[in-house]
């Protein structure tokens, strides 16, 4: 007995720090605290002001997204390749129905919503349903878009970008709502910050509080033991896929309203950032175990690297030796808390069981 | 003596020619423990698969609560009441406690149009529930991964006694586990067995079984080798017989009704 | 020590090494800039104050023609005593978002390159009603006055791609393959439609993106697998100095003797136009595309100086062929030509 109040002594007073570190976040929050201190100081000029982090949240409001959903898939045990290039993908779809066959660019959006969800469902259905690894099946899809979205273009447009988007009717009304520029103290801020924040409000209480979020973790945790106590394991994961897609036709007609055109090369290569912003967040590769929330701090991590290069006047090169040190830091940090905060409770539980 | 909850009679089970199963019965009864015994490849795992929904036997019947049941999936005898606790458990090791417990069965609350995770009362009804197991959960957000194996295991006894089991199945639960922990297991066993569940234990240990046990199933490759109740055998006996000295058993029981009898006629 | 101050320390010790990493990086770029001020042998010059942003629509880490453009505008910054910030990305939303951030930043110009007009759209007329000076160069001669730059230093691709035209013409050839190594680029599809335009024979476009100037091998391959495949072809016209070598290597490859001509410079074409491997090179003198820029732009802060009278201001076509490759290839070999 007496050893019971004493661990409950010992409990009670590391409470609130363990219980902060044992957050998934945690890796990501102290990677942008010293990301942020570190351009402070190399570019204090424009850097700690409103039209610093308005263009910060530029870049970092379409990663985030992505990096959402990417984070999701990633705790839910599988990985999806071809998000960046569906970016592209989605955007030349909604680009070449409007332009070429004169469409009204919402149907043209809605049909390349529709495709994007026929293209997730196909990952989520192949990877279900052959057992491959879902790293082969979306490199496949990658492959297959990539192709197609050059081959495509060239065979409809002889060239290999759609322009012109702005001209079809729709556009105006797109754009408001999909992403423009919202003045606010003087400051020109895009939209889809919104869009950002509000799907990161909406993916974290799925995630944390519905059901849904349990098979999620159970789902990336451990995909048999789940099945087995009745979790809907194909169902998720092939949901999760679509959702991937989804995010990228988003982030797709973000691209297209903003740039009022398509190009067939768009979005290839991002589909690991978007990974690496989610590790950064907690995300374990193997899954199981993640943040979405952490994975938006990823995104506005990579966002203030892309800012604080430019205002602190270096060669955007080292834009990727940075990122490199960044996520080796952050999956560091996580590492290390991740197994602080579980150590004590091992040995209290050898105590309860074997110290009577 | 009351009704069996459960009962398989001649069951057969064949995987194309392979017979696993031959011609097998079983009773298991609310509030006592069954052992299952045996050793590997004597059928006990085509046994329980077909106990707990995964398979249909190719021959023979089964009754639970005295109907004549067949179930397509484990869902479908989970739905009846008829629990399994596999021996990887079942349980996430990343995620707590409480989601790996309520885990397929998830308690919701309305939250306007939406329905939200009752996470206050998961927390609740495993700290509840735990603690009639005799374990107190400080920290329901702990991840199982953390826990001990005999810890762990308690957690999916808890959660199948929890959502109304009336028949537990246990495969193999103290076999990866040292000494001191298996005895805490076979605790928590008696403690279902005393909350009222029928509970076939699996296991080929004999020592592991001999203690909590009310009735003894012993199959070598693929038949019942013999069916007792505690008072028919003895420890010794039931390690003799899993060792393969059936005959000296035999023996010695007949000895042993020989001397009574004459013991009565003199 | 208890782990958690150990933990702290790491992170410090981290954010020591990066710093290290920047310092070493800002020293390289200043002793970078101090000999470009010596060989000029300028007098000390004083540091103007003045910031200007480029960004293009390719990396001129990872790509030698824009390599060169960026190495004008850094010389042009060492002579006027200007701090030049430089960057450029294939994808347009990141080449679109460097301006914005150049904007944010406060400089005092900028300039870009047009590859993908309505995607700088936003950013560029953004800048100008900031009022900060645009110039565009090397793409976008169409568009660059509706979108209130200064003017545009570069070439015209189309007249460019008439005066290749003509070149092959003057060889005999009968039918020529453009080669396209980049996506979403409409100078390099008007050079093919000038080339067009004035060759007598067939012109067919052939694609070699997905490989490009990233995978040269496979650039080469590709190449020779077409002139396998068609046995017509005995003119090629690329498009990029890498891909001109890449076209070289393949037609030696085959054994052919495919008449090749290229767009731009480098010492590699030139090495290869003195032996006679190449017919000629189209010259855009891209180091004027970053040199020049940054010379108008520093006028017209300081003068308000406008240069090119509504018209763009013209780097090429100059032609380099035997008989000036020796003289030509010594300037590339600095990185300048």
């Amino acid at each position: 007995m007496a050893t019971q109040a004493v661990s409950d002594e010992r409990l009670a007073k590391v409470g609130l720090a363990r219980r902060l570190f044992q957050q998934p976040e945690i890796g990501a929050v102290i990677g942008a605290a010293v990301v942020w201190l570190f351009f402070a100081f190399f570019a204090p000029e424009n850097w700690a002001t409103l039209n610093g982090l308005a263009r910060i949240m530029d870049p970092a409001s379409t990663l985030g997204i992505m990096a959402i959903a990417v984070a999701l898939l990633m705790i839910g045990g599988e990985f999806d390749l071809s998000t960046g290039v569906m970016t592209g993908t989605t955007g030349l779809v909604a680009g070449l129905l409007s332009t070429r066959l004169g469409w009204n660019l919402w149907p043209a959006m809605f049909v390349s919503l529709l495709f994007a969800l026929a293209v997730g469902y196909f990952n989520g259905l192949m990877r279900v349903k052959t057992g491959l690894p879902s790293f082969i099946v979306t490199l496949a899809t990658f492959f297959f878009l990539r192709g197609a979205n050059v081959g495509t273009t060239r065979l409809v447009t002889d060239q290999v970008y759609v322009g012109g988007i702005d001209k079809a009717a729709g556009f105006a009304s797109a754009r408001a709502f999909f992403n423009t520029g919202i003045t606010l103290f003087g400051i020109e801020w895009r939209s889809a910050i919104i869009w950002w924040v509000v799907l990161m409000i909406i993916a974290s209480w799925i995630l944390l509080r519905t059901r849904y979020g349990s098979w999620i973790f159970a789902v990336g945790g451990d995909a048999e033991a789940a099945r087995k106590v009745g979790v809907p394991s194909a169902r998720v994961k092939i949901g999760l896929f679509m959702a991937t897609a989804a995010a990228a036709w988003l982030v797709g007609m973000m691209n297209v309203v903003r740039l009022r055109s398509a190009v067939a090369s768009q979005g290839i290569g991002q589909e690991f950032i978007y990974m690496i912003a989610a590790s950064i967040g907690g995300c374990l590769m193997t899954g199981g175990y993640g943040s979405v929330i952490g994975a938006s701090i990823g995104a506005f991590i990579f966002g203030m690297a892309q800012v604080g290069i430019v205002f602190a006047g270096w060669d955007t090169d080292w834009f990727y030796s940075f990122l490199g040190i960044m996520l080796l830091v952050a999956v560091l940090v996580n590492n290390y808390t991740r197994k602080r905060a579980t150590e004590m409770s091992v040995a209290a539980a050898k105590s309860r069981t074997e110290g009577e | 003596m009351a009704e069996p909850i459960l009962q398989v009679q001649n069951v057969t089970k064949m995987f194309g020619s392979v017979i696993a199963l031959s011609d097998v019965s079983a009773r298991v009864y609310p509030g006592e423990v069954t052992c299952l015994l045996g050793d590997n490849g004597a059928g006990k795992s085509t046994l329980i698969k077909i106990l707990c929904g995964f398979h249909q036997p190719t021959e023979g019947d089964y009754y639970f609560e005295g109907q004549k049941v067949s179930f397509n999936s484990p869902r479908e005898a989970l739905a009846r009441g008829i629990a399994t606790v596999y021996q990887d458990l079942s349980l996430i090791p990343l995620m707590p406690i409480w989601r790996n417990f309520f885990l397929g069965s998830e308690p919701e609350k309305r939250f306007g149009p939406f329905k939200a995770y009752d996470v206050d009362f998961a927390k609740r009804t495993v700290r509840e529930e735990m603690a009639k197991m005799g374990i107190d959960i400080r920290n329901p957000d702990q991840p199982v991964g953390t826990l001990s194996g005999g810890e762990r295991q308690s957690i999916a006894i808890s959660r199948a006694v929890y959502f109304g089991a009336k028949v537990l199945i246990l495969d193999e639960p103290t076999a990866a586990l040292g000494v001191k922990q298996a005895g805490i297991v076979l605790h928590y066993i008696v403690r279902a067995k005393r909350r009222g569940l029928g509970v076939i234990f699996i296991t080929h240990n004999p020592n592991h079984a001999y203690p909590v046990g009310d009735r003894f199933i012993i199959l070598r490759r693929g038949q019942v080798l013999g069916d007792y109740q505690k008072d028919e055998i003895s420890q010794e006996q039931l390690v003799n017989l899993m060792a393969g000295g059936e005959d000296l058993v035999k023996l010695q029981q007949e000895l042993a009704r020989l001397l009574e009898e004459q013991v009565e006629a003199a | 020590m208890s782990r958690f101050t150990k933990a702290i320390s790491l992170l410090l010790v981290l954010v020591g090494l990066v710093s290290l990493v920047a310092c070493g990086q800002q020293e390289a770029t200043e002793a970078t800039e101090a000999p470009a001020t010596e060989a000029v042998e300028e007098p000390q010059v004083t540091q103007s104050g003045l910031v200007f942003g480029m960004s293009v629509h390719s990396n001129p880490a990872e790509d030698a023609f824009w390599g060169v453009v960026e190495k004008g505008a850094q010389d042009a910054a060492a002579t006027y005593g200007i701090t030049l910030k430089s960057g450029g990305s294939g994808d347009p939303v990141e080449q679109a978002q460097l301006v914005e951030n150049f904007i944010a930043d406060g400089v005092d110009g900028i300039f870009v390159s047009l590859a993908n007009p309505d995607a700088l759209k936003d950013a560029v007329t953004k800048a100008v009603d900031a009022g900060i000076p645009v110039i565009t160069i090397n793409s976008g001669v169409d568009v660059y006055k509706e979108l209130g730059a200064l003017t545009h230093i570069g070439q015209t691709e189309f007249v460019a791609g008439q005066g290749a035209g003509e070149k092959f013409n003057a060889a005999g050839a009968t039918k020529a393959l453009c080669v396209i190594h980049e996506e979403g680029n409409i100078g390099l599809e008007e050079r093919c439609d000038g080339l067009a335009d004035t060759f007598n024979g067939d012109v067919e476009r052939f694609n070699v993106a997905t490989t490009g100037v990233r995978d040269v091998a496979g650039t080469v391959a590709a190449i020779q697998n077409k002139l396998i495949a068609d046995a017509d072809v005995d003119g090629i016209l690329t498009l990029n100095p890498i891909i001109a070598i890449a076209a070289r290597d393949a037609i030696a490859a085959e054994g052919g003797s495919q008449k090749l001509g290229t767009f731009d410079l480098s010492p590699d074409v030139l090495a290869a136009i003195e032996g006679g491997e190449m017919l000629f090179a189209v010259d855009q003198q891209q180091y004027l595309q970053g040199y020049l820029p940054v010379v108008l732009l520093y006028l017209y802060n300081t003068n308000l100086n406008t240069v090119g009278g509504g018209l763009p201001v013209l780097t090429g076509p100059g032609f380099v062929d035997q008989s000036n490759a020796a003289a030509v290839k010594d300037l590339s070999a600095q990185g300048t030509r």
